[in-house]
């Protein structure tokens, strides 16, 4: 094994331990158990005999038309057809991600500030040692996470009478996807700033930004502005990590699921490319802020 | 062991190191002084690979020195200033060593560890979350943690700022000890009596120039302007500087209370003259002592004024 490798391995069981010791994560999981918890109870209770009707319980009614308002009303239709839980598996994510990734960027930033990235590269690792020690604990923290996720909605669909539906598989395989590449946006945005406030900012900067061209591409504006806004997301979105899992999840929808897996590897390649960049950037500037 | 040719760092328009050329020999504890923003820590830093140079060029180990080669950065211990505040605060002593020497691929580790930490005293709390040690404390972990994989070099950053005396003691003591144990030892400080006791020989930057490198000894004669020999009398009669001025090779003499202070050319030794003229005055001597330059003297001789002056002593010609 080479330095680097072993230098990635050996502080990449540290932080692991590190997570699995720390509050937070527990914390966060319990938020998204919570939640998904909620949504499916809620869910249960917005069902008569025509069907589900996010109207009759009001939790899911304001849910309901926010998404409509950002997403558009097809849109929240094809996330409620298979019952509840592909909706409840975004929600219930979204804290644990979070979590993870700010974590994460916020620990680079302060590391790098205080030398103790630095001192670890006296030990002998390097930068990219460094990042990808995180990066690997971020992966199996969310693997774990998405197993737990996994087993708590198969036993909330079991005693509501509810099933799983295919969507919510896919998506749960494209999530841990695009959760690789977005923590590979963290440690892009760690490596380009001096401490962990900017690069928080520009990590969720970036974050915001993707979601921002994602919504222009659902929301229906008319004219001159949809023009631009089109050709400007055209080019941006070949860097956003929601654009290919928008696209992945489309396959699915036509049973097209060689182009599903296209939409993973598309994934991998673009965390790749990010932390090439990374790599080059934290090279160039060094471990010292 | 340590080379640089034309080692130079700039910040944009601003040069922080320029053209500096150092050569350390192995086996040497060797001082590097300089007031802050001198360029002291830019060129530890490109020694150490964190800063990449402008322009010039590293050997270590007689070998062109890159941050890639991570068999040459095996060799080397660092002990920064400060330990990281903050981090790590869950480890033990042990525990944080172990992570370094996991690092290191360390064969027999705890045994290595334990005969570290036994040997600058920190044995017994091995098992004690390190967050909650002291400053001298924390350093002698920094040490311990440098000297983990055997390294050739020990790079030191202030390694005793912010010590007690007892600490201060036991810093130097363990430094001269891995020096006799042929260890390189590359100390950057501002404590320049501290210096004074353990280096061999010395460099002074400032403005990122090298002014002045040099074993100890020489380098205070060569900085020296002139001898000031010190001596003590039974009794200092109010006229003595006055008479004592008249002699040719004084250049000054005062009082102080039983002290007579004379200042003499430092190219010659005038105790026997100065002897001969005080017993002619009815005086009698009861010790003569020749006061040498101390490094922190030398270290503020150094200044702006006289950079022309003293450009020429040691790495920058």
């Amino acid at each position: 094994m080479n330095q680097r490798a072993h230098a990635t391995t050996v502080l990449a069981r540290r932080r692991i331990f590190e997570t699995l010791i720390s509050p937070g994560y527990y914390v966060a999981q319990t938020i998204g158990l919570v939640l998904a918890y909620f949504l499916v109870a809620g869910f249960v209770r917005s069902i008569d005999s025509s069907g589900f009707d996010y109207q009759l319980y009001p939790a899911y009614e304001l849910i309901g038309r926010s998404l409509v308002g950002a997403f558009g009303a097809t849109f929240v239709d094809k996330l409620f057809s298979e019952g509840p839980f592909l909706f409840t598996l975004y929600v219930a994510f979204l804290p644990v991600l979070l979590y993870l990734a700010v974590s994460s960027v916020f620990r680079f930033g302060l590391e790098k500030k205080v030398g103790a990235l630095e001192l670890l590269t006296y030990g002998p690792a390097d930068g990219t040692s460094y990042f990808l020690s995180g990066l690997i604990k971020d992966i199996l923290a969310t693997a774990i996470y998405l197993v737990v996720l996994l087993v708590f909605l198969l036993v909330a669909g079991v005693l509501n009478n509810l099933v799983l539906g295919p969507s919510f598989y896919y998506s749960l395989i494209i999530l841990f996807f695009l959760s690789i590449t977005i923590y590979a946006y963290g440690i892009f945005a760690s490596c380009l700033t001096d401490n962990s406030a900017s690069a928080i900012a520009v990590f969720l900067g970036l974050i915001l930004f993707f979601i921002i061209i994602l919504m222009g591409s659902f929301t229906i504006v008319s004219g001159y502005v949809r023009n631009l806004a089109s050709v400007f997301a055209w080019i941006i979105k070949w860097i956003s990590p929601l654009f290919y899992w928008d696209f992945a999840l489309g396959f699915v929808e036509v049973g097209n699921w060689g182009m599903f897996f296209v939409g993973i590897v598309l994934l991998l390649v673009l965390s790749a490319v990010v932390l090439f960049i990374s790599h080059l950037t934290i090279k160039a500037r060094g471990v010292r802020s | 062991m340590i080379q640089t040719k034309n080692l130079t760092k700039r910040y944009g328009k601003f040069t922080a190191v320029n053209a500096v050329n150092l050569n350390i020999p192995s086996g040497e504890i060797y001082g590097f002084l300089g007031p802050n923003g001198a360029g002291k820590t830019s060129t530890i830093m490109m020694l150490l690979g964190i800063v990449k140079p402008t322009d010039g060029e590293i050997r270590l180990f007689d070998e062109p020195y890159s941050p890639r080669r991570l068999d040459l950065r095996r060799r080397i211990g660092v002990v920064p200033e400060k330990h990281p505040t903050g981090m790590w605060t869950w480890m033990t002593a042990g525990e944080y060593l172990q992570m370094f020497a996991d690092l290191f691929a360390l064969e027999e580790s705890q045994k290595r560890i334990d005969h570290l930490l036994d040997r600058v005293g920190l044995a017994e709390v091995k098992n004690k979350k390190f967050a909650e040690f002291s400053r001298g404390m924390l350093q002698k972990l920094s040490i311990v943690r440098a000297l983990l994989h055997d390294p050739d070099i020990l790079f030191l950053d202030e390694p005793i700022s912010g010590l007690d005396p007892f600490g201060v003691k036991q810093i130097r003591d363990l430094i001269l000890e891995e020096n006799r144990e042929g260890r390189t030892i590359f100390i950057s400080s501002h404590i320049l009596s501290e210096m004074e006791k353990v280096c061999q020989r010395v460099a002074i930057i400032f403005g990122g120039r090298l002014m002045a490198e040099d074993k100890m000894k020489s380098m205070l004669t060569t900085l020296a302007k002139d001898r000031e020999i010190h001596v003590d009398l039974e009794e200092l009669p109010s006229d003595l500087p006055t008479k004592v001025k008249s002699l040719g090779f004084v250049q000054d003499a005062t009082g102080q209370e039983k002290t007579l202070v004379v200042k003499v050319p430092k190219t010659g030794d005038y105790r026997k003259e100065l002897s001969k003229f005080l017993i002619d005055q009815n005086l009698v001597p009861l010790s003569i002592q020749e006061k040498s330059l101390s490094l922190e003297e030398a270290f503020v001789t150094i200044t702006k004024e006289n950079i022309d002056l003293f450009a020429g002593i040691g790495g920058e010609k």
